[in-house]
């Protein structure tokens, strides 16, 4: 089984968007595929049209029984992809995490009781560092961190590699890439053409700024499904085997 | 799927109660793939391998409750578990597999047509797919219809809706579940008995039955199995093909010459040899196999930095695999095997006469076994009690030869006695056994890599670095054979327990009353 988190600091970075199409396309080459929604906004849940409710909240979740789990799981519109839905109760996961026993290592625990079920599990994360987030470092085996050129946003990629300098954090495979481009900003192409020589991690597949990606929220579906062939969509796929590529090499 | 019963009228009774969304139909090809033995069958599991543009889609299901037990994304058709990515589903592939190679069981052509339930959200709570099903020839042209199906595919989460549509299924169209799985019909229709084949000797006789008929269904049956292992030989599929044939060719023999005075003298004067000549033509591509089999473990057993230095020997073993494959293939195909087989075949097939001049023939098997299994129990019992510490080699060579007799000459009779205490006798009689070959495999292994060593520097295939390595599996395997003869002397003693004697005795020496 793989862990990808998909993880940025700022929001509105196409964390969401990222996270639901690569599950998507991850599934469709028939990998087991769940995708858990940690953010308590339930965007990505609410794109694959399930309610965004956990029976119990994230108290039974992380009670961490594999029954419980494994009830709380649903099945998506798509062959071979599970979601995981956020939960109000989200917000607060921060206080729960710090009340259980090894606070920062709880997902991992919970994600291993799925290894048999999954081959390749995606974690939305919610835009912060906190035990949620930590927690995800810690289980993940790579971080997808979207990023658009633009000089606030870069900035904060500086915090996050900074924050996961750790010495625990040296499995994790950093995967920053550059997200919503805009290819008519001067600025866009500046950063782009810049920050690869300070970041040698860069996934060299940017993905484009565009409408149809906008419109996953009323479709209610990925976009590489909706519209497969659009630039955006072929963008994902790229940056999927790219991806994967990069975390089949040790 | 009933035949009366259209698609269109299926479609038309959910139309009524569910919110429906119709997928356009698509054609798909399934490939069945397991072993020649059927190990993931038997092990309760179908491998099925769709291709989509992707590759091929690999997928693993439990046969009882349709779960998905494994499921990957192949370039190239599967052969062995290797041949899929490193993690869980290849280490428990090769849990049931081991040697076998996955071969492509039986094809399926479907018309699918895909029924996505909604609920008020739109969301897809349940799948229901309709299959048209046609088995393919192994050249892939169409075979035959095989029965329609319609399969519920729960949605994770979403029970209800499963339950309902399932209920309507039953009770309302009155439709049964599928009585077998989809592979193991369409095997069938391609005439495969799905599970059968097994190398095991699984024998049921009578105490009266007389005893040259007895002996032939013993050797018709090594025959069989002999005869089944032989394409996959010649093709060099797996390992497995040449041991199973090897087997069966080396019980066969020892049936004829334990199982004494059924035949004629005339009528199976010969035969020995003739299957002594297949054992010999079949040995030096078997050593190559087991050298390659046992390569992983022996490079583990080095240490790190000198493990690469094995390679130009398995490179040499590779090689000469090769050649004595190609020997072998033609020896198979000669008219002096297809011969013996078929004579051999014809005398087995023959009625027994009604007079034999064999002393043995008319005689009650339950009689003759008895009495070879013990006189063969007492020669193992004493031989193995005249081994002490100063005993040569050969004695515990000797030695395990009449134990194999012995196990062989209990498992072809196994039926005649009372289950648990003839399968305890043969249990402890393979504890024994296994540290006989042990004694005698590991010697020969290390003679035999000294003697590859030789070979290879003469070829000039051998850089020194090589060679010091091989030097150091020797002496593992030297050291291995050592420990295997200092254990002896308690694996025999456990053998020769009283308590085990006595339960010999009373099986093989004593008469038998609800016999007579």
């Amino acid at each position: 089984m793989s862990i990808i988190g998909v993880y940025s600091l700022k929001g509105g970075v196409g964390k969401t968007t990222t996270a639901v199409n690569l599950a998507y396309l991850a599934a469709k080459e028939g990998n087991q595929t769940l995708v858990w929604d940690l953010d308590p906004q339930g965007a990505a849940t609410y794109c694959f049209r399930i309610r965004p409710r956990l029976k119990g909240g994230s108290k039974r979740l992380l009670k961490g029984r594999k029954k419980d789990l494994d009830s709380l799981i649903k099945g998506t519109d798509f062959e071979n992809l599970d979601l995981l839905p956020a939960d109000f109760s989200f917000r607060n996961m921060d206080l729960m995490l710090d009340d259980a026993k090894k606070p920062k290592k709880q997902f991992l625990r919970l994600l291993m009781s799925l290894t048999r079920e999954y081959d390749q599990v995606i974690l939305d994360c919610p835009p912060s560092i906190s035990l949620v987030s930590e927690n995800v470092f810690r289980a993940a085996d790579g971080l997808l961190i979207p990023t658009i050129p633009t000089a606030l946003a870069t900035r904060t990629l500086f915090q996050v590699r900074d924050f996961l300098k750790s010495k625990r954090y040296q499995h994790l495979k950093l995967m920053p890439f550059f997200s919503m481009v805009d290819e008519r900003e001067p600025m866009h192409l500046d950063i782009m053409d810049r920050l690869p020589k300070r970041h040698a991690d860069l996934l060299t597949k940017p993905v484009p700024y565009a409408a149809e990606a906008m419109s996953m929220g009323s479709a209610r579906a990925p976009v590489a499904d909706y519209a497969a062939q659009s630039p955006v969509s072929r963008a994902y796929e790229a940056l999927w085997q790219d991806v994967k590529w990069r975390l089949s090499r040790r | 799927m009933p035949q009366e019963m259209s698609a269109e009228t299926l479609k038309s009774t959910l139309t009524q109660r569910h919110r429906l969304e119709v997928e356009p139909e698509r054609k798909i090809n399934r490939t069945y793939y397991d072993s020649f033995d059927w190990r993931l069958l038997h092990a309760g599991g179908v491998l099925e391998a769709e291709t989509v543009p992707e590759g091929i889609q690999i997928s693993w299901q439990d046969l009882e409750r349709g779960t998905r037990l494994g499921s990957a994304m192949l370039k190239d058709p599967p052969r062995f578990p290797t041949d899929f990515p490193a993690g869980d589903l290849r280490e428990r592939l090769t849990a049931s597999l081991e040697m076998r190679a996955l071969l492509p069981m039986a094809g399926v052509e479907s018309r699918v047509q895909t029924l996505r339930l909604l609920d008020e959200e739109e969301k897809t709570v349940l799948r229901i797919r309709l299959e048209t099903n046609n088995c393919l020839s192994s050249e892939g042209g169409l075979k035959g219809p095989l029965t329609g199906r319609i399969r519920l595919l729960s949605v994770k989460g979403y029970a209800e809706p499963y339950a309902s549509v399932h209920r309507l299924l039953k009770y309302e169209l009155g439709l049964a579940p599928a009585s077998e799985d989809l592979m193991v019909e369409a095997a069938r229709s391609l005439g495969l008995q799905p599970g059968e084949y097994s190398s095991k000797l699984n024998f049921s006789f009578h105490p009266l039955m007389r005893s040259d008929s007895v002996a032939k269904k013993i050797q018709l049956r090594l025959l069989d199995t002999l005869e089944a292992n032989i394409d996959g030989t010649k093709q060099d599929l797996d390992s497995e093909f040449l041991h199973d044939l090897r087997v069966a060719t080396r019980r066969s023999r020892s049936a004829l010459s334990q199982i004494k005075g059924v035949f004629a003298e005339a009528d199976v004067e010969g035969f020995k040899e003739k299957l002594g000549w297949i054992g010999g033509i079949t040995g030096p591509t078997r050593d190559m196999d087991v050298y390659l089999l046992a390569f992983e473990e022996y490079r583990d057993s080095l240490p790190e930095s000198v493990r690469s230095d094995l390679d130009p020997l398995r490179e040499y073993l590779l090689a000469h695999h090769r050649s004595e494959q190609t020997k072998l293939a033609a020896q198979l195909d000669s008219p002096r095997f297809q011969t013996i087989v078929r004579e051999w075949r014809l005398f087995l097939e023959a009625p027994v006469p009604l007079q034999s001049e064999a002393p043995n023939a008319w005689r009650p098997v339950g009689e003759l076994a008895s009495e070879r299994i013990y006189k063969s129990y007492k020669r193992v019992l004493k031989e193995g009690l005249a081994i002490g510490p100063d005993t040569p080699a050969e004695a515990y060579h000797e030695l395990r030869k009449n134990c194999k007799k012995l196990r062989y000459l209990m498992e072809y009779f196994e039926s005649l006695y009372p289950k648990r205490q003839i399968q305890r006798l043969i249990k402890a009689l393979k504890v024994l056994l296994d540290n006989l070959g042990d004694f005698q495999d590991l010697e020969v292994q290390a003679d035999k890599l000294r003697q590859f060593g030789r070979e290879m520097l003469e070829e000039g295939t051998a850089p020194a670095d090589t060679l010091l390595a091989m030097g150091m599996l020797v002496d593992g395997l030297f050291r291995r054979q050592q420990k295997a003869g200092e254990a002896f002397a308690q694996r025999f003693a456990d053998f020769a327990e009283p308590e085990i004697r006595q339960a010999a005795k009373k099986l093989f020496a004593e008469p038998r009353k609800e016999v007579l």
